[in-house]
């Protein structure tokens, strides 16, 4: 019999919360099992559109595990295809994330029978050195959409415990914060030490959507500069969607097995969209675009500040309603920015081959 | 002696703080520079965790703008995901979390997830956690950079989201399930403080020349322990101030900005 304890936290903070009642708030660990086991395994051409990836696989209320971390290998692309495609009452997860989130809610302010969020499992929401992000201020301020609070670590490591097939994971962190309260996770003594040791559920994203710096067509991945998280979530995701760099051939995967990071058995679709992160960075291809970050955030800051939608509604209407594909994104964005952000990576080293 | 900027001073002090031979789990913007200053005079062998995934990276391509930012990932030793990062540090490899936030409390306790008391419907709400509640559990020693306010270093949080010594009982931490020893300095720019060990309480150990103890405690909500030996705190030389400026952030990024008031 495991003993649920409390770290005594004894009312060191002014925090007024309600007990949750726990809940996946995704598939549970044994319906994502099933899924997988169901799900052909055979080595096949995932190649699609993302516009078939997504109309494929979303759909309102699912749980939706973001990738990247910050600027870093976002999909941005796919949040745009996401966004055309419209869907309501999701539950969003990601350890960090600027303008995936962001660009959600934006939408959904703009438009709540298109996309609306209802909840959000994170560590954190915001642009770092670009400034806080405007929409989550908004939202979460205003007590418009839900939130569960974990660090850095420990949504990472929820979608490390789902992909390793676990149901929970024991962690030294949360603990004795005020996240030990409002989030899902247990302190519980360890039956082996007897010290209190604090656990978190596993987080199985219904979609995961990732971008990787080279795929093959089969959705064995490469990650090169920081893996952020996205092994973990599309591991642990009953359907991933990815976008890639670069289709690499299957013979090149072969070579050097253990570059992969992210096997085909769990990846669902496979779309080759170059800059398919921007305005983040993809190491190896490009920087990230700050000028165009700051210039979306000060729409964004606009609407938080005044109520007015107008330059939002303009915003989407132009680089995301006013394309087909990220293609036409790109033409907007034009051939000197994405020639600068490619010099601005500087080359970092990456293998293709 | 050249004027330096308060962004400056915390830089130099963080730098100060900061050992030889050491790891440093490093928050975006004023950590990074004084992790570097460090590197580039008394700690050549200190090195960097970043969370994104990258250990003791050569930062050649300049500052890294964030913690995902991939020049953080340059030359590193050792390059993986978060998991990696945060793994390492429960494994004990990360001496130091150097973080920030917007509250801070008498037992190193910091809050960055909420202003006012309503999780659900808070005041203002804050990015969050990021990192720094796992740095702050499981780093050795946390570092935190504040600005000396009134508003800031409060009686009371809004929340705990970086755990410190929590209510000052000497076993909060084990019972709270973390390993590491919880808070160790925290960096302003006119005043250096650390913690009392039988106590816990924040204790002031250093003040900026020209400034007094009973100035520092009126900036302070709570009542600081202020032992009678509080020394001068150091201030950066002009090649202190060149490394600062023209070598780490060359282009102002984080020195230059304007503290809003």
């Amino acid at each position: 019999m495991i003993n649920t304890v409390s770290s005594n936290i004894k009312n060191i903070s002014t925090l007024e919360y309600k007990e949750k009642k726990f809940e996946y708030w995704g598939p549970t660990p044994d319906e994502s099992r099933k899924l997988m086991v169901n799900k052909s395994h055979a080595l096949k051409d995932k190649r699609m559109s993302l516009k078939e990836a997504v109309g494929k696989h979303i759909r309102d209320g699912i749980n939706l595990g973001i990738g990247g971390f910050v600027n870093t290998r976002v999909p941005v692309a796919i949040i745009h295809e996401i966004i055309r495609h419209g869907a309501r009452d999701l539950t969003l997860s990601f350890q960090s994330n600027s303008i995936c989130p962001e660009l959600l809610a934006g939408a959904m302010i703009l438009d709540p029978d298109r996309v609306s969020i209802k909840r959000v499992e994170l560590a954190w929401w915001g642009y770092e050195i670009i400034g806080i992000a405007p929409m989550v201020r908004y939202l979460a301020t205003n007590g418009i959409i839900e939130m569960d609070d974990y660090t850095n670590y420990g949504m990472s490591v929820r979608f490390k415990a789902a992909s390793m097939g676990i149901p929970f994971i024991p962690v030294r962190d949360h603990g004795g914060s005020d996240m030990e309260l409002v989030n899902r996770g247990k302190m519980i003594e360890c039956p082996f030490t007897g010290k209190n040791v604090y656990l978190l559920p596993a987080c199985h994203p219904d979609v995961g959507i990732v971008h990787t710096t080279a795929a093959d067509m089969y959705g064995n991945a490469r990650i090169f500069g920081a893996y952020c998280t996205c092994p973990e979530i599309a591991m642990a995701a009953n359907a991933t969607i990815m976008t890639t760099e670069k289709v690499i051939p299957t013979e090149s995967i072969r070579s050097y097995p253990n570059l992969t990071e992210i096997p085909f058995p769990v990846v669902d679709t496979v779309t080759e969209v170059q800059y398919g992160a921007h305005p983040g960075a993809s190491y190896g291809y490009y920087w990230f675009d700050m000028d165009h970050i700051k210039m979306f955030r000060s729409i964004c800051e606009d609407f938080r500040k005044t109520g007015n939608k107008d330059a939002l509604k303009k915003y989407y209407d132009e680089y995301i309603f006013g394309c087909e594909n990220h293609d036409d994104f790109l033409e907007k964005i034009g051939y000197k920015t994405l020639k600068k952000l490619k010099d601005m990576d500087g080359g970092q080293p990456i293998i293709l081959t | 002696m050249s004027e330096y900027t308060p962004f400056e001073m915390i830089a130099y002090t963080g730098s100060r703080v900061l050992k030889d031979e050491r790891i440093v789990f490093v928050g975006t913007g004023l950590p990074i520079i004084a992790a570097m200053h460090a590197q580039l005079t008394h700690a050549p062998n200190l090195y960097m965790i970043y969370e994104a995934g990258s250990l003791a990276p050569i930062l050649e391509m300049g500052m890294p703008l964030s913690v995902g930012d991939t020049r953080a990932a340059r030359k590193a030793c050792y390059l993986k995901g978060l998991c990696g990062a945060f793994e390492l540090t429960q494994r004990g490899c990360a001496d130091y979390a150097f973080i920030g936030g917007a509250q801070v409390d008498m037992y190193g306790n910091i809050c960055s997830t909420i202003e006012g008391h309503n999780y659900d419907k808070p005041g203002i709400r804050f990015p969050g956690s990021g990192g720094a509640g796992a740095m702050a559990a499981n780093c050795e020693k946390t570092i935190a950079i504040m600005a000396l306010e009134k508003r800031r270093f409060v009686k009371k949080l809004d929340f705990v989201t970086s755990i410190g010594f929590g209510d000052g009982a000497p076993d909060y931490r084990e019972k709270a399930g973390v390993l590491g020893s919880g808070p160790y300095r925290v960096i302003t720019n006119q005043a250096l403080f650390g913690f009392d060990e039988a106590t816990k309480r924040m204790m002031l150990l250093e003040v900026k020349p020209g400034r007094t103890p009973a100035e520092i405690q009126e900036l302070v909500d709570f009542e600081l322990i202020i032992p009678p030996d509080v020394k001068e705190m150091a201030e950066p030389t002009d090649e202190d101030l060149r490394l600062l400026r023209d070598v780490i952030d060359a282009e102002g990024y984080f020195l230059k900005r304007v503290i809003k008031k």
